[in-house]
């Protein structure tokens, strides 16, 4: 088998959505933030692919990409090191008239020569702020039985409460779907509506040739954006299905999502539902299992490789290479790679970015409702 | 191109006093230290110490350190020249052998290294724990414009006799070589770990292949034979930690051991020096609210919910509430039900403790043994298994087995 007419390719768009968490994107994109003691975002969606046979991706990286070009490398952790296919990462193509891109479509637009060129029948559209172990085996399935021009991926859930309060649109756009009997018959962009929604997860289905065709068009239009731009008006022409999840989903909306969304994964259900699929894969660090030495309290946290914990630390999650020194206390806090807290130090509902120094003594809180960020290479 | 020095290392014992633990698995891939294999120290080692090409003699119960080995990319030795490459026996137009002994791997994988046409070749060993810069050893064989050198431990005068010795003037110049003497003459232990010239290891193992009462053995045959023609042969020091973890109770030890870099020297966080592995690729690990951890190490996949002391948990292991492991070692995938006791043993992958099973117990005056179950095996709920017991078979609820 070569290409058959279930194969699919698929294309990342790892910037999405960064205006959700400006702190989290200072020093790099939506991707390329840590998750669940020791993912990255993309891991998820990337692993999710390379696991359903999706092994040519393409990342359509726009700006503060440097992280992720560390983190995926060659591509090779994801098994997608591929004579054929495997990893691919587009920067915009940097000429004297060029802007990174607003929506997808520049981006497809910039790639419509590779896209003709390959051989899969279908394009996986995907974002990395939705965190899913997804089964693209059956989304193709289905696509192809209900005979789909393009296959929409939802969920059933109540809108962020960040999107809801939202008075503006600056923080890029979502979408709700309106579905009948299968089929996408509205879309909505930016709804407040309050409940549960049907709310589009940002993974789509589509033909290739299709994708060329439509992108096309809109490109020539000066359109920017691929839902509302090219799906929404078209609902009446094209078959859109919608395609209703119902595995974990984890959304990062905004920093306190981000604290919730880490944090529930300390439920094992919770866990164990997003982590029994399929394995997720991510850059291998080759740390040393993490040692607790005497005088160490652990409870109810989840800790990656790499870490000394010598302190007391309760409804935490730690990712690699961590120290929580003698006498230290760590409660409801997120501690990125290498974060340190010194002797005696006092922290509470902190997200500390990669690097960060919480030094001796120094006490550090912040509330349930609004845990306090503390940027990379930072030292309290 | 040539190759300045290639290392080609000895996979291919069985490790038979490791017992249930090697009776499906070579002993260099014998799990150690939360998630490394033995192997992974000599091969992290040697990427460390800027060789890039190993050859690896395989022979006993080969599959899972095949497998684990892969291309050598956990290691970097995915190389387009040189590389790992694992070298089992194979079938000539003369016909095919097994390895006879140490040497003769080595004999018969002459074609092996002259492909890479080396000016040394250091010869290690798959069952020690030591991290070693390899680069300082050929330092010293260069300076010496030695033929042959060997890494040496000084161990306690009272232990020497269970060694190989070398005998070594003021200027590190080996005059003799006992192995395992009654009166030992020197306490310089043997590492076996051997830098040779390779013009002059090819000329021994020739004319040793050709001695038919030979044992074809480098401790036997080759250094005596080198001794014999007043070779230029020396003994390079080693101070760091080394470990021959071929039985149990040296494996159980020298896991301890890792619980202890400050006293013991064997520090695994070491970002110099670090000991590459295959990964497991689960998540981080969880200890749950209720549980107690103290003086252990932990690594991904782990779910603690009992109370875990001084022990080393492989990834995946599952403690369930209420069970109590202590001095332990446990290795992947292992789960530990309700109400289990486990101490001062080595628990190897996949097996299951039932609940309220005991294995295991701390040492007393008369009993210091350290309990074995093989992997795979199940123990069933309220078992017992003794102290010096060597599982290598399910056992039924409720069962005693000594």
């Amino acid at each position: 088998m070569v290409n058959s007419s279930k194969s699919a390719l698929g294309i990342i768009f790892p910037n999405s959505y960064d205006a959700l968490v400006p702190e989290l994107v200072n020093v790099r994109l939506m991707a390329s933030i840590p998750f669940g003691s020791r993912y990255r975002l993309i891991d998820f969606i990337l692993s999710s692919m390379a696991n359903c046979d999706i092994d040519n991706v393409s990342v359509m990286v726009n700006n503060n990409y440097h992280s992720l070009m560390d983190h995926l490398d060659s591509g090779r952790e994801w098994d997608l090191v591929r004579k054929n296919g495997g990893l691919h990462i587009f920067p915009p193509f940097a000429e004297k008239s060029s802007k990174p891109f607003v929506g997808r479509v520049g981006a497809l637009a910039s790639i419509l020569d590779f896209l003709r060129d390959q051989k899969e029948k279908y394009v996986v559209i995907a974002d990395t702020n939705v965190i899913v172990n997804f089964d693209f085996r059956d989304m193709i399935k289905t696509h192809i039985e209900t005979g789909a021009d393009v296959t929409v991926v939802y969920n059933e859930q109540e809108l962020p409460e960040s999107l809801l309060k939202s008075t503006s649109n600056d923080k890029g756009f979502y979408y709700t779907l309106n579905i009948e009997d299968g089929r996408v018959t509205r879309m909505f962009v930016n709804a407040r509506e309050p409940g549960v929604q049907n709310f589009a997860m940002n993974i789509f289905l589509i033909d290739r040739e299709l994708l060329i065709d439509l992108v096309n068009t809109a490109f020539v239009h000066g359109q920017e954006y691929f839902e509302r731009d090219i799906l929404l008006p078209r609902l009446n022409k094209l078959n859109v299905q919608a395609y209703k999840y119902e595995g974990y989903v984890a959304r990062i909306s905004d920093m306190k999502s981000y604290f919730d969304e880490n944090m529930k994964l300390l439920d094992d259900y919770n866990l164990d539902a997003l982590f029994s699929g399929a394995p997720i894969y991510t850059k291998i660090r080759d740390d040393n299992p993490t040692r607790y030495i005497d005088g160490a309290k652990v409870q109810n946290v989840m800790v990656a490789d790499g870490c000394i914990i010598e302190g007391e630390v309760e409804n935490s999650i730690l990712f690699r290479g961590v120290k929580v020194a003698k006498g230290a206390k760590v409660k409801n806090c997120i501690l990125m790679q290498d974060t340190t807290v010194e002797a005696g130090a006092d922290a509470e509902y902190l997200i500390t970015d990669k690097n960060v120094t919480i030094s001796a003594g120094k006490e550090m809180k912040g509330t349930d409702s609004f845990p306090v960020y503390i940027g990379k290479f930072q030292t309290v | 191109m040539a190759k300045e020095m290639i290392a080609m290392l000895l996979a291919g014992g069985q490790g038979s006093r490791l017992y249930a633990l090697t009776e499906k698995l070579a002993k260099p891939a014998v799990p150690f230290g939360g998630k490394y294999r033995i192997i992974d120290f000599p091969l992290s080692n040697c990427v460390n110490s800027g060789i890039d090409t190993v050859g690896i003699l395989t022979q006993y119960q080969p599959l899972v350190l095949n497998e684990y080995i892969g291309n050598g990319q956990p290691w970097d030795l995915d190389r387009l020249y040189g590389g790992v490459h694992v070298l089992p026996p194979y079938q000539k137009a003369s016909g095919s052998d097994w390895y006879k002994g140490t040497a003769n791997a080595i004999y018969q994988n002459i074609s092996f290294i002259e492909r890479y046409d080396p000016k040394y070749v250091i010869i290690l060993s798959g069952d020690q724990i030591c991290k070693q810069d390899y680069s300082d050893f050929l330092k010293f064989h260069k300076e010496k414009d030695a033929e042959f050198s060997v890494a040496v431990m000084e161990v306690p005068w009272e232990e020497a006799s269970r060694f190989g010795l070398m005998v070594a003037d003021e200027n590190d110049k080996i005059t003799e070589f006992q192995e395992k003497p009654k009166n030992p003459k020197s306490n310089l232990a043997s590492m076996g770990i051997y830098i040779f010239n390779w013009d002059i290891l090819k000329k021994y193992l020739e004319e040793d292949e050709a001695d038919p009462n030979s044992e074809n053995d480098f401790g036997n045959n080759i250094i005596p034979n080198l001794l014999r023609d007043n070779r230029r042969m020396y003994a390079y020091h080693f101070n760091g930690y080394w470990k021959d973890v071929g039985t149990i109770s040296s494996l159980w030890e020298a896991n301890m051991e890792v619980l202890d870099p400050e006293h013991s020297g064997i520090n695994l966080f070491d970002e110099d020096w670090k000991i590459y592995s295959r990964n497991s690729g689960m998540t981080g690990h969880k200890i749950s609210a209720g549980a107690t951890v103290e003086n252990s190490m932990i690594t991904d996949g782990c779910r603690i919910k009992g109370s875990v002391k001084h022990s080393i948990l492989f990834a995946g292991v599952k403690v369930e509430k209420g069970a109590v492991i202590e001095d332990a070692v446990v290795m992947g995938g292992t789960v530990i039900k309700a109400g289990a006791v486990v101490k001062h043993c080595i628990v190897a992958e996949n097996v299951t403790i039932g609940e309220n099973a005991v294995v295991g117990a701390m040492p007393s005056e008369d009993e210091k043994g350290v309990a074995t179950i093989g992997a795979n095996v199940t123990i069933g709920a309220n078992a017992k298994i003794g102290p010096n017991a060597m599982v290598n078979k399910n056992v039924e609820g409720g069962e005693e087995q000594w």
